[in-house]
């Protein structure tokens, strides 16, 4: 009955609302996320309304300390902007996020798409060192299980633990003597030592003495305070740390192989490459850089953007690059077997060489030189994403011609996005190529 | 939840205020406010998070909605954002629930605001209609309706899911109702009946396809259907969805297959929320005046006249800065100065009113004439008033028996000893005798201002001045001062004003600058909102954007036989800025479940063309979008979305406001 009725029911309401992985994929906020962590917003769950577009809305501000500039970017609407009953900064954020990590991300995107990518150890023997499963009573002090060591005293603090003002209190009780006290005190279960009681005994002021004309009358007129209230108001101080609570760990030895991944991405800059475009490419690319995170122990990305040249670049430039020129596929393919070849030999690393574009490519390009290039670099997979919303021009061949020739190879993939749809297919495709 | 407190705390804190409660309201009062009658109760940290979740009451009926502002509120305090200090409900008497871990400076301040709201509630139109004839007893109503809904509930007759979905979509639409006109008259709309198209009579007669597009053909039926529909139609869309569907609602049945009318539980609860909503209308109807009203007499009293006793000044004079500092557009702030704007454009008006009755002076030779110097002087509370203490009070004794700034009874009391006039000095003198005290102009914040007057409003004053040598000194004219015409003024628009007139009277060029008031728009050229104006005028049309219909679109019913379906048609009054569609839609589901038939909406949309978007954003200007009329229809199944024609995409859309405010050179 009530609002604690009305809390459970909400939270009820609230489950499930986290946004639907490929929904999210397809037409979330990828921007939020980061290497290693994966933000899904979090649907709200407050009822609808006829409310104005956020963004045509627009709104009022107040400069601090001056009038602004026309012009000037002013970030988020300011909260308190009248939309919202009460108080103002009352609207909390509408956005919350459950987050992940990239291991549990690829889980469930096994889950959902039912893949089952395995990753293969390369031959890479090393020696690494095993969980810290071992325990012995003595060791180098940075091996010490400290929290261990900080659980066991904190176990000894609460059994030790009491109410020293509320027995303060009991010893200004008329005609009561320490041991009187003391025996009251363990009537009520209060873990109190006598000597502790002794001590306090001669610091109680004379005066205070006959505060309370009984045990009774006091307990009705103190609070008592928790140990957990106590920890809460003072902070944990003294934690009893006992050296017979030690443990020193030490790790077993053991030999693994280990799972490295290189993925390469490829992105096609050039001047045909509008908006849409871009943003198919980065929704394809984006999941499946975190789900190879996810699945590798070790993952490392190289990003080459190209038009008619190829060049490295860092991820936070890479889905925004744009440039003027041609297109030629070649040259990123060039770049990549050079990189690969210097840094990621194919005897120790998983490699995986994504690209997309628009499928157009300078004339003879593909089948004289991409193709060649393709078979010819070592990878786990390698796929072509062809990303043409609205459907495919006469001239953009490349992914078929890529298609038709590699056929035969079972680790060549060609897949083709037009729209948001089509990105988990796209991404199914990809993977689900890999395992065979 | 029990009020009554026997803890240690509370009962401490509780014999703590006993005073402070009985001064402030006596204070108020002197202050010529006339507040309900408050009680107040002390709670704890975790009943202040649930009433405030309950909107400030103790019971309301059962939903998950204050389980989810209860959470909210809850994560804000995690944050140091949105802490509580006090709730006060609109009820005769008021009930106002301070948290016991309040400082007593907090608490005082508290209190002082708190009456002052007591008084809007208590005196202000937009609170009134809603009380009408009848006494308000709010706590008792929303308690009824707890009651009953939580007696639904628990019926094994009804299923306990559906109570709660029809709640959910009943409060989609709480805000759309007719705040402007009584609950009662609202609900009254007229009644009519759409003429059914002839082509169905047609087809039921079974006339052969010959003779039918020979006698009646398509265009002649098409103009035909249009002429009567048109006729038919709504003179005055009604606003109040709430009540239109109450009226005409229905509920889809699964098993009969068709829309049958509605429960009487449905109808009773629909009855029952609607009433809450116009309850709660004038709250929001008045955010900025009452909050301002509140901080401005809280001011007053705690700053002031030292309310907050001398040691605790500093801990409140830190809260209220917290309070009015917080970022972003603060009602609190915008509220209070107004209000002293008002008071002080008043009291200017009053002085120069009397300063153009002087021998010599016109509106013409003022600025050169006027010795502001002389005149600040002469503005000065007399000292016995402004300094009172327990050693002066022979000053305030020595005046003449008759000066309606003294209240003589008390100050005889006081002489006695009586009254502890230290504490509280101004139980010594009277409305005029605090008017006088706290007359606006003296305070060092606004000297300047009078002399700030501009020649155009002197004229205005000198029109239809007939008895304009009145005095013979400045002094003489000043002697005669009402100094208690800002505070009566400010009494008389908290009476009639609601925030949307409020702002439209009182917001003006020389307060939007002084505050730094600018408007903000999205650029889709940099997916940024930037500062699109400083101007008063955008800042004004963007602010009454914020507060008209609870800063909500309008939406009317345009019929409620649509399309001679007995489909809902309703509309969105385009004023420029277009719909949140998503948002949109799932109201449109939601009202699915309270009409059984199909419903529509008709609305502007604007759509932006991606190459247009492309070419804008090299050019850095911002793009054009078309605006198209959209009906969008949910038929409890699936939404379409078809055209608008023309004739109720013209009826939708307001030509003569526009609220953007993007400078022209931003357009491409």
């Amino acid at each position: 009955m009530g609002l604690r009725e009305d809390i459970e029911r909400f939270r009820e309401v609230g489950e499930e609302r986290r946004e639907d992985l490929e929904e999210f994929i397809s037409y979330g906020d990828l921007g939020g996320s980061g290497p290693d962590s994966i933000r899904i917003p979090i649907k709200v769950v407050d009822l609808p309304e006829f409310r104005y577009d956020r963004l045509d809305k627009g709104g009022v501000g107040q400069g601090q300390g001056g009038t602004p500039d026309v012009g000037q970017p002013v970030g988020q609407p300011q909260p308190g902007d009248g939309d919202e009953d009460g108080k103002p900064g009352e609207e909390g954020g509408d956005h919350e996020y459950y987050e992940m990590d990239p291991e549990e991300f690829a889980q469930e995107l096994d889950e959902e798409l039912g893949l089952d990518l395995e990753p293969k150890g390369k031959e890479v023997i090393e020696e690494i060192e095993g969980d810290f499963t071992d325990v012995t009573r003595t060791g180098p002090h940075s091996t010490l299980d400290f929290e261990r060591l900080f659980k066991e005293g904190l176990k000894r603090k609460l059994a030790m633990d009491f109410d020293d003002d509320f027995v303060r209190e009991a010893m200004k009780v008329e005609g009561e003597d320490a041991q009187s006290v003391y025996q009251w005190c363990r009537e009520n279960h209060i873990l109190v030592s006598l000597p502790w009681i002794e001590d306090e005994w001669t610091r109680i002021p004379e005066d205070e003495r006959d505060t309370w004309a009984s045990f009774e009358e006091m307990e009705e007129n103190v609070e008592r305070t928790t140990t957990l209230q106590r920890i809460r108001r003072d902070g944990l101080r003294d934690i009893p740390f006992r050296r017979e609570d030690e443990r020193y760990r030490h790790p077993e030895i053991i030999e693994e192989k280990e799972k490295n991944v290189v993925v390469v991405n490829i992105r096609d800059v050039s001047g045909s490459m509008r908006e849409k475009k871009r943003e198919l490419v980065e929704r394809t690319f984006t999941p499946l850089d975190w789900y190879l995170t996810g699945k590798y122990d070790n993952a490392e990305f190289v990003y080459i953007a190209h038009d008619a040249d190829a060049w490295q670049v860092e991820r936070d430039e890479f889905f925004g690059i744009r440039s003027g020129g041609g297109t030629r596929i070649s040259s990123a393919y060039v770049l990549a077997k050079q990189i690969l070849e210097e840094q990621y030999p194919w005897s120790e690393w998983n490699r995986y060489v994504f690209a997309a574009g628009d499928s157009e490519n300078s004339s003879n390009d593909t089948t004289e030189n991409v193709i060649p290039l393709m078979a010819e670099i070592p990878a786990n997979l390698h796929a072509y994403v062809e990303t043409q919303p609205g459907g495919t021009a006469i001239n953009a061949t490349h992914a078929e011609e890529v298609e038709r020739a590699l056929e035969e190879q079972d680790n060549v993939v060609v897949a083709y996005v037009s729209s948001p749809e089509d990105v988990i297919d796209a991404i199914y495709s990809i993977l689900s190529t890999e395992a065979n | 939840m029990t009020m009554r407190r026997f803890r240690h705390t509370a009962r401490r804190v509780a014999g703590e205020l006993e005073e402070p409660v009985r001064e402030a309201g006596r204070l108020a009062r002197k202050l010529g406010l006339d507040p309900y009658p408050v009680n107040y109760w002390v709670v704890d940290y975790a009943e202040m998070n649930q009433l405030i979740a309950y909107g400030g009451f103790q019971r309301r009926y059962p939903h998950w909605r204050w389980g989810m502002t209860y959470d909210r509120q809850q994560k804000q305090d995690q944050f140091g954002m949105g802490k509580a200090f006090e709730i006060v409900n609109n009820d005769n008497p008021s009930h106002a629930f301070l948290q016991e871990s309040n400082s007593l400076a907090d608490q005082k301040a508290v209190i002082t605001h708190v009456e002052a709201h007591a008084d809007f509630f208590a005196n202000n139109d937009w609170f009134g209609m809603f009380v009408g004839e009848s006494d308000l007893d709010a706590a008792a109503m929303l308690e009824r309706h707890a009651e009953a809904i939580q007696r639904y509930t628990d019926d094994p007759e009804i299923d306990r899911e559906d109570v709660e979905r029809f709640i959910d979509a009943v409060l989609c639409l709480e805000d759309n109702i007719d705040q402007h006109r009584t609950i009662g008259d609202a609900a009254t709309g007229r009644e009519r009946i759409q003429p059914e198209d002839l082509r169905k009579r047609l087809d039921a007669m079974n006339i052969s396809e010959n003779v039918r597009r020979q006698v009646f053909d398509d265009e002649w039926l098409d103009q035909l259907a249009e002429a009567e529909a048109a006729a038919a139609r709504l003179d005055a869309p009604r606003r109040d969805v709430l009540a239109f569907v109450r009226e005409h609602g229905m509920y889809y049945d699964e098993e009969e297959g068709k829309a049958v009318e509605m429960e009487p539980w449905q109808k009773d609860v629909l009855d029952m929320l609607r009433k809450e909503s116009y309850y709660f209308a004038a709250q929001k109807m008045t955010k900025v005046m009452n909050e301002g009203w509140a901080a401005y007499w809280e001011s007053l009293m705690m700053g002031e006249e030292r309310f907050a006793g001398t040691d605790e000044f500093v801990t409140y004079a830190d809260h209220q800065s917290r309070v009015l500092g917080s970022p972003g557009l603060n009602p609190y702030k915008l509220g209070k100065e107004l209000w002293e704007y008002i008071e002080n454009t008043t009291n200017r008006a009053e002085v120069a009113d009397k300063l153009l009755r002087v021998n010599g002076v016109s509106w013409r030779n003022f600025h050169d004439i006027i010795d502001f110097e002389e005149v600040q002087e002469l503005l000065q509370p007399d000292p016995a008033i402004d300094g009172v203490r327990s050693d002066t009070l022979d000053r305030l004794a020595a005046l003449d028996d008759d000066d309606p700034r003294v209240d003589w009874e008390t100050l005889d009391a006081a002489l006695a000893g009586d009254v502890d006039v230290d504490a509280y000095p101004w139980k010594v003198l009277t409305y005029e005798g605090l008017a006088e005290r706290h007359f606006s102009l003296v305070k060092p914040q606004n000297r300047g201002f009078l002399k700030r007057i501009r020649r155009s409003e002197l004229e205005q004053l000198s029109r239809y001045m007939f008895d304009d040598q009145v005095y013979d000194s400045v002094a003489e004219a000043i002697a005669d001062v009402d100094r208690s015409a800002g505070w009566d003024r400010m009494r008389e628009i908290r009476e009639s004003h609601n925030d949307v007139t409020f702002l439209d009277a009182f917001l003006t060029h020389e307060f939007v600058k002084d505050n730094h008031y600018f408007t903000y728009e999205f650029t889709r050229s940099t997916g940024e909102f930037r500062v699109s104006s400083t101007q008063y005028e955008d800042v004004k049309k963007k602010l009454l954007l914020q507060f008209t219909n609870f800063g909500k679109p309008t939406i009317v019913v345009f019929d409620g036989n649509y399309a001679n379906r007995g489909e809902l048609l309703l509309a969105h009054q385009f004023n420029g800025i277009m719909l949140d569609i998503a948002q949109a839609r799932g109201v449109l589901e939601r009202l699915y479940d309270l009409w059984g038939r199909p419903v529509n909406l008709a609305t502007i949309v604007k759509e932006y063309d991606e190459h247009d978007v492309e070419v804008a954003r090299r050019r850095n200007r911002e793009p054009t979008p078309v605006e198209r009329g959209t009906r969008i229809r949910y038929d409890g199944d699936e939404f379409e979305t078809f055209d608008l024609d023309d004739e109720i995409t013209d009826r939708i859309r307001a030509t003569d406001i526009d609220y953007d405010t993007k400078p022209d050179e931003w357009l491409s």
